[in-house]
């Protein structure tokens, strides 16, 4: 195992920190300009999940992450100790915003939908000890130099 | 990567109020974003204008206050324009679909 592990507290003051952090592995795996910015915004998305449904009431409630260089590209793994219904219901819903008059339209609900758009693969993972969301970006390496 | 600081700056001329939004605008400002837009959102005198030349980077959180906004000033029949929107920023834009809501609104700059 080559995985590259970072926690941070389930706060959201520190997702730039995961968003460095994958930027300076994305860099040295060669990742398009273009791939490491649609990682960014997924791997934060992930996080803004963990976050908003992260437990309440666990003290020292954190994020893990776990960034593993596997043969098809990068996984990223978010794991936090949230309820998952939430998120296998959103994964199945996830949409862009409808054709509708401008009244029509919700606030929210975007997140789970760019994180499908951004990755190559998805994948929720609920068991009782949390939720882990796994998102993986294939490296085009004849794209790379 | 330079983790540039998030910071609204407001600019008011006769007709309008710009904010100009500048370093990364993720779930960590979205107080702050809110706080910047309060005064200015329900004011029907004036266009409102976000300016996003200086936007580093944005994701659902930020994309949300814009539907919000968007939805407020449909509903006051007040104009909203967002300008400049940096080529990573549109992308997502277009993804999400909220592009096509948005008006870019140059012709009133002068």
């Amino acid at each position: 195992m080559n995985a590259i592990r970072l926690q941070i507290p389930a706060h959201a003051d520190y997702i730039d920190l995961v968003r460095i952090c994958l930027f300076g592995i994305a860099s040295k795996m060669n990742y398009a300009y273009e791939d490491m910015e649609d990682m960014k915004v997924a791997v934060s998305e992930a996080c803004n999940n963990a976050v908003i449904h992260g437990s309440y009431d666990a003290d020292g409630n954190v994020i893990d992450i776990s960034f593993e260089p596997v043969n098809s590209g990068l996984t990223i793994k978010v794991k936090n100790n949230g309820t998952s219904t939430l998120v296998e219901e959103a994964i199945e819903k996830a949409a862009p915003l409808p054709e509708v008059e401008v009244s029509g339209l919700k606030v929210g609900g975007l997140g789970i939908y760019l994180m499908q758009a951004l990755m190559d693969e998805v994948e929720v993972n609920t068991s009782d000890s949390g939720t882990e969301v796994v998102l993986t970006k294939y490296l085009n390496v004849a794209a790379g130099h | 990567m330079k983790a540039e600081q998030f910071q609204v700056v407001q600019e008011e001329t006769l007709d309008q109020f710009i904010l100009h939004v500048s370093g990364e605008l993720d779930l960590s400002v979205v107080p702050q974003l809110r706080t910047a837009l309060e005064p200015v959102m329900n004011r029907t005198d004036k266009a409102l204008i976000l300016n996003l030349k200086q936007l580093k980077y944005i994701d659902s959180t930020g994309i949300g206050i814009i539907v919000s906004v968007l939805k407020l000033r449909d509903e006051l029949k007040a104009p909203f324009f967002v300008r400049e929107i940096p080529a990573a920023v549109k992308r997502l834009f277009d993804l999400t679909g909220i592009s096509r809501y948005l008006t870019e609104g140059t012709e009133a700059q002068a």
